[in-house]
């Protein structure tokens, strides 16, 4: 089992560079830290960077998580070739784009490219936002998931992520002592769903909501609270169809005894104040679409 | 000097007192206490009601205080008196359906229908709203005000309310440790600016934004956090154009001697900490 210490970064896949690196730095209010023609990353934390935006050829999306040594890395690459994955190490060109040490890379069984990386980069100076967002950093990814199952079968079988709690079938990973790190929710198609940042507290996600609708970013979710994890949030739109939320408060995870509890699929399991759901995604889960669509391929895949 | 001890009830006239009744209920959650053949007596809390609308005009509407004793009650009509305002003391056929022992009426400068209530009747059981909105009670009115300073000056020195802070000329009034129960709002007419119910948490606030919006009501300011009493608030429409509020967390001010009052501008800055902007005409200039 390779023990996951934190997650790291996310790197998206821009078609407007100029665009994206505004919304990161006007939106989110993120700090700008490297930018090239086709690079552009953002601090938001004591991490070097948390969100990176790249365009041109060899651009690819990928979250980013770090474990402690290189050992590590070669027990991971074992377990995710023995499951029939496509996994690689990563080159010293691959390293020092992503100011890592060592690094893996593999594609989950819906296609999502995940990075296991050593000595990522932290900075030794403070995070100094663009604008008074209150974000404390980076704080969990939701990823799509076209088979929960298969890929859970990476999560705590290689990886040691624990299932917190059930949405429906989306399922919420932890690693840590916060709720969760990683959520895979149940979708048709791979990618990255939503980056979620936490900032302060109520106060700070509220104004955010009316800082948004000031800047008319399309709000998606929310403002709401999770039952499960019992997070605020507020949901909305990024470039090249990623989400974004922000984040706050949440209800601390009191280690091993902790057993996974199932809410309700949709909006209904994902909000506790009613608020109104704009994502495909999570409407499509409440309605049992994606399920279908889910049977139907894997019957096809049968013929 | 007049000592009131908490905001009593509210009384609405309404042309259509079913319509009113549907949204007190239904959507307010407020729970009914009693009727009879014009009026509907709504209960938010222990006390037996706290909110009355009676068939009649909605400018007619009445905002009920409570003293402590008789006294008080003897004290307050001949100190009033004394000052020019005509006071009535109310029958016995009106104190029973307010399920007072005794009350007295009269107007405040502006001309905002006041009662001076004593021994007002406690409900044996709890309230139990008709739907779940986490209220904990009715705890303050905005009141209108033709002149600022003069309204200020009646309520904290013929009555015994402070001023616990200032959003421009408004004053916001304490009579107990809660921050304000009343607050006084510049305008050009006479009567209850709005009507404030207390829920348990900010989740409560938030709940009711989207059950309220979904049901079309109009929301008229928030959700949205006060700078003066840190209370996260929501402002929406009910009948006859009366805005009602909820909130939850507004500071208690324990320490008299110490608070000093400050004063905030009369802008969306100074109503709201999040940005929310007021579509209130009392909360705009």
């Amino acid at each position: 089992m390779v023990a996951l210490e934190q997650l790291r970064y996310v790197r998206l896949v821009a078609g407007d560079l100029g665009r994206a690196a505004d919304f990161g730095q006007r939106v989110l209010g993120l700090e700008p830290i490297d930018r090239t023609r086709e690079l552009a990353t953002f601090r938001s934390d004591f991490r070097d960077y948390t969100l990176a935006f790249a365009s041109g050829d060899h651009a690819v999306q990928s979250v980013g998580l770090e474990v402690r040594h290189s050992d590590d890395l070669d027990a991971a690459l074992e377990g995710l070739r023995r499951l029939g994955l496509s996994a690689g190490r990563g080159s010293a060109e691959d390293c020092a784009l992503r100011k890592v040490k060592d690094m893996i890379w593999f594609a989950d069984f819906t296609g999502n490219r995940i990075e296991l990386v050593v000595r990522p980069l932290n900075s030794g100076w403070r995070y100094f936002p663009s604008r008074d967002a209150g974000i404390r950093g980076l704080a969990d990814v939701i990823l799509r998931s076209i088979d929960i199952e298969k890929d859970l079968s990476i999560w705590s079988g290689i990886l040691n992520a624990q299932i917190s709690d059930w949405a429906g079938d989306a399922a919420y990973l932890r690693f840590d002592h916060t709720h969760h790190r990683i959520v895979l929710f149940p979708a048709t198609r791979p990618g990255v769903l939503c980056i979620e940042y936490a900032v302060e507290d109520v106060n700070l996600l509220m104004r955010n909501y009316y800082v948004l609708r000031d800047l008319q970013v399309a709000v998606l979710h929310g403002p709401g609270r999770r039952p499960a994890s019992e997070q605020l949030f507020l949901t909305f739109a990024g470039p090249n169809d990623v989400h974004f939320s922000f984040v706050a408060e949440g209800a601390p995870i009191d280690g091993e005894r902790r057993r996974p509890r199932q809410f309700p699929a949709g909006p209904a399991g994902l909000c506790g104040w009613g608020s109104e759901c704009k994502i495909a995604e999570f409407n499509d889960a409440a309605s049992g679409r994606t399920r279908r669509a889910e049977t139907i391929a894997s019957a096809k895949a049968q013929r | 000097m007049i000592k009131l001890q908490d905001v009593c009830y509210v009384r609405l006239g309404t042309a259509d007192l079913d319509g009113a009744t549907s949204f007190a209920t239904d959507y307010l959650g407020l729970e009914i206490a009693h009727r009879s053949k014009d009026a509907v007596y709504l209960k938010s809390d222990q006390r037996e009601h706290t909110l009355c609308y009676f068939a009649g005009s909605p400018a007619d509407q009445t905002a009920a205080f409570e003293v402590r004793d008789r006294a008080d009650l003897e004290a307050a009509a001949s100190e009033l008196e004394r000052l020019g305002h005509r006071v009535r003391l109310g029958s016995a056929e009106e104190a029973a359906p307010r399920q007072v022992r005794s009350f007295i009426t009269f107007e405040d400068p502006t001309g905002n229908k006041i009662e001076l209530v004593w021994r007002p009747a406690y409900g044996s059981r709890r309230y139990h709203g008709e739907r779940d909105a986490g209220i904990t009670g009715f705890s303050h009115i905005g009141l209108c005000t033709t002149d600022a300073a003069r309204d200020e000056a009646f309520w904290t020195k013929v009555c015994n309310a402070r001023v616990s802070d200032r959003i421009g000329d408004a004053a916001l009034l304490r009579i107990d440790e809660v921050h304000h129960t009343i607050a006084l709002f510049p305008t050009d007419r006479a009567g209850i600016q709005h009507i404030n119910h207390q829920v348990a948490t900010g989740d409560d606030v938030m709940r009711s934004f989207n059950f309220l919006s979904e049901r079309r009501v109009p929301m008229v300011f928030g959700p949205g956090r006060h700078p003066t009493s840190s209370a996260r608030f929501l402002y929406f429409e009910g009948p006859d154009g009366m805005v009602f509020e909820y909130s939850s967390g507004v500071r208690e001010i324990a320490d008299e001697l110490l608070y000093r009052e400050r004063q905030l501008p009369f802008d969306a800055k100074g109503f709201c900490e999040w940005g929310a902007k007021p579509q209130i005409r009392e909360f705009r200039n």
